[in-house]
């Protein structure tokens, strides 16, 4: 890749703007409904985070190129040009002020999707040079390891090791003709491991058979997030050979948010073709196993708790019911938060904001909308179905003084499998 | 010499004892491991876990402290994995498990939650090598309980 200049960066964004984004700028009314649904605006009232103004630079860009208007205003000197000044002015707020929620595209009246624009301008950011360090490093390690945190094979292997002693359970790595080939996050790897284990743990009661790839078990795209769809695009094509090669049936996405985004919903269109398997997030998966009758759990939570709904997850990939399904089978006390499923609020982390170490105090005054949501239910346990999003509240609870345990679903539901019921004997 | 030989007899000894040995025995496995971790929160919140008298208010506020002291040292998303620094985080952890109640623990008694994020912590020392430090965690782990209930 070329070194990164402002030049470039505008030729980035240029590229960017096709016949939907041209269209999008064209039909915006200003109604403003997009400042109602973005919480980095709610929480601060800051007008330069209204999600629209995210994109004054690319706006700019396509009114002077390819509207008659502009053009004329260009030709006699009364269009702002982009300049170097704006990447600056505006990096912080593509990157540290949107989350890629997703939130504003749901509510634009005429719509536009704001969320994708946004995830294009950064095209022209990272072009330019002007993108969060954390994010530059994540995808140079993506790229070059394998990994946006640097997990190699080896670390994987301990994991398993760990795994097999804890449960007597083992895990086949590239098993040809698996029906499952399981993709892990590195945060999974490195903060909680217990996520494999419950994977482990539902595939043998399920008697289902599933593998991991030695060569693609990263489901991060952070191509996807800094916003370089050639980086995005190779990362996406690591886990479609390996799928391929070991001819699996499935490739079950992990509880990472956007990682479900870039697999399920960017991966085809980014490579050009379809795949020759299908993609699922777990709790599709989970949901699926329990239609079937092959996920059998005994006992319920009696704690009173609620669901954060991922919003890569719900609001983009549609994930509304299963993880609801899935809790009735373990909680007797399971209550939603006023704005659940579609309509939900960010953790405030997603998009790369939790990677980015300058966003912290923004991110964290976003995060007063998930706080007040969880006060007014007044809960004992929030489960959700992201790494990132419980790293993300965790922290959030911590800074605002809250105790509240926050656990994923696919381990609470391990944890509560009838193992008396296995329904076969393949696992790994 | 350790009574036990696997796991299962090990975690059922282990939620046979009550919650403040099982707090106790946490606690001895985790002062081990100290070495792993530069955090004092956690050596000042294992005095707490031993001692019987211990309050509920001074327990929830070491369980507060290692709760913090968990966050404070995870790995930040995309961030370079530092498996040295890792195993820090997973000691906090084994406190803040030491330290929980048994509701919170999702059916998992406090002492075995322990023993598995220690586990984890070695893991972490030997995860960028193809080496297995395990076993030896694993037979600290049960010598720790055999002597414990060897006094009790």
């Amino acid at each position: 890749m070329s070194a990164p200049t402002v030049e470039k960066g505008i030729r980035f964004i240029k590229e960017q703007i096709d016949a939907p984004v041209a269209s999008f700028f064209s039909a915006c009314v200003h109604c403003g409904l997009c400042a109602d649904a973005c919480q980095f605006y709610q929480e601060t009232k800051d007008p330069r985070y209204i999600p629209i103004n995210k994109l004054e630079p690319m706006r700019r860009l396509w009114e002077q190129e390819y509207t008659l208007l502009g053009m004329i205003k260009s030709l006699v000197g009364l269009s702002k040009p982009v300049t170097e000044q704006d990447f600056k002015d505006w990096e912080t707020l593509v990157y540290d002020g949107c989350s890629l929620c997703g939130r504003c595209s749901l509510v634009c009246p005429v719509g536009n999707d704001i969320s994708d624009m946004i995830r294009k301008i950064r095209e022209g950011f990272a072009a330019a040079g002007y993108a969060p360090e954390e994010l530059v490093g994540a995808s140079t390690r993506a790229v070059q390891i394998g990994s946006p945190m640097g997990v190699r094979l080896p670390a994987l292997q301990a994991q398993i090791r760990h795994l097999k002693t804890n449960t007597g359970l083992d895990v086949s790595l590239d098993q040809q003709g698996a029906e499952y080939m399981v993709l892990l996050s590195s945060m999974e790897i490195m903060n909680f491991p217990e996520y494999l284990e419950a994977i482990a743990c539902i595939m043998k009661q399920a008697g289902k058979s599933w593998t991991i790839s030695s060569t693609a078990f990263e489901a991060t795209n952070s191509g996807v997030q800094i916003g370089v769809s050639d980086i995005a695009r190779e990362l996406v094509l690591r886990v479609v050979n390996a799928a391929e090669e070991l001819q699996v049936k499935t490739v079950i996405s992990p509880e990472c948010g956007h990682a479900f985004t870039a697999i399920r919903w960017d991966g085809p269109n980014l490579i050009g073709r379809a795949y020759k398997f299908r993609v699922q997030h777990i709790l599709e998966v989970l949901d699926e196993l329990r239609t079937q009758g092959l996920l059998k759990t005994k006992g319920v939570e009696k704690a009173r708790l609620t669901f954060h709904d991922p919003c890569q997850l719900v609001r983009k990939g549609g994930v509304v019911e299963p993880p609801r399904n899935l809790l009735r089978m373990v909680a007797d006390n399971f209550v939603e938060m006023q704005d659940h499923g579609a309509m939900n609020w960010c953790c405030s982390g997603g998009g790369g904001v939790s990677a980015n170490e300058r966003a912290e105090p923004l991110k964290f005054t976003a995060f007063k909308r998930k706080k007040r949501q969880l006060e007014e239910l007044d809960v004992d346990m929030l489960v959700t179905a992201c790494a990132n999003c419980r790293i993300t509240i965790e922290e959030g609870l911590e800074e605002n003084d809250m105790e509240l345990p926050v656990v994923g679903l696919t381990e609470m539901l391990a944890e509560h499998l009838d193992l008396d019921e296995s329904s076969g004997e393949a696992g790994s | 010499m350790s009574r036990f030989s696997d796991d299962t007899a090990f975690r059922q000894a282990l939620d046979e004892l009550d919650i403040v040995q099982q707090r106790d025995v946490g606690a001895l496995m985790i002062e081990g491991l100290l070495s792993l971790t530069g955090d004092g929160r956690v050596s000042r919140a294992l005095g707490v876990a031993r001692d019987p008298n211990a309050g509920d208010d001074a327990r929830l506020a070491a369980l507060k402290s290692v709760k913090a002291a968990a966050l404070d040292s995870h790995a930040r998303c995309g961030a370079d994995s530092d498996w040295a620094q890792q195993a820090d985080y997973f000691v906090a952890r084994a406190a803040v498990a030491c330290l929980s109640d048994q509701v919170l623990s999702h059916g998992k008694g406090p002492a075995w939650q322990t023993a598995v994020s220690c586990r984890m912590a070695k893991a972490c020392v030997a995860a960028e090598e193809d080496a297995d430090q395990n076993g030896a965690e694993i037979e600290r782990q049960y010598k720790i309980l055999t002597d414990y209930l060897n006094i009790r």
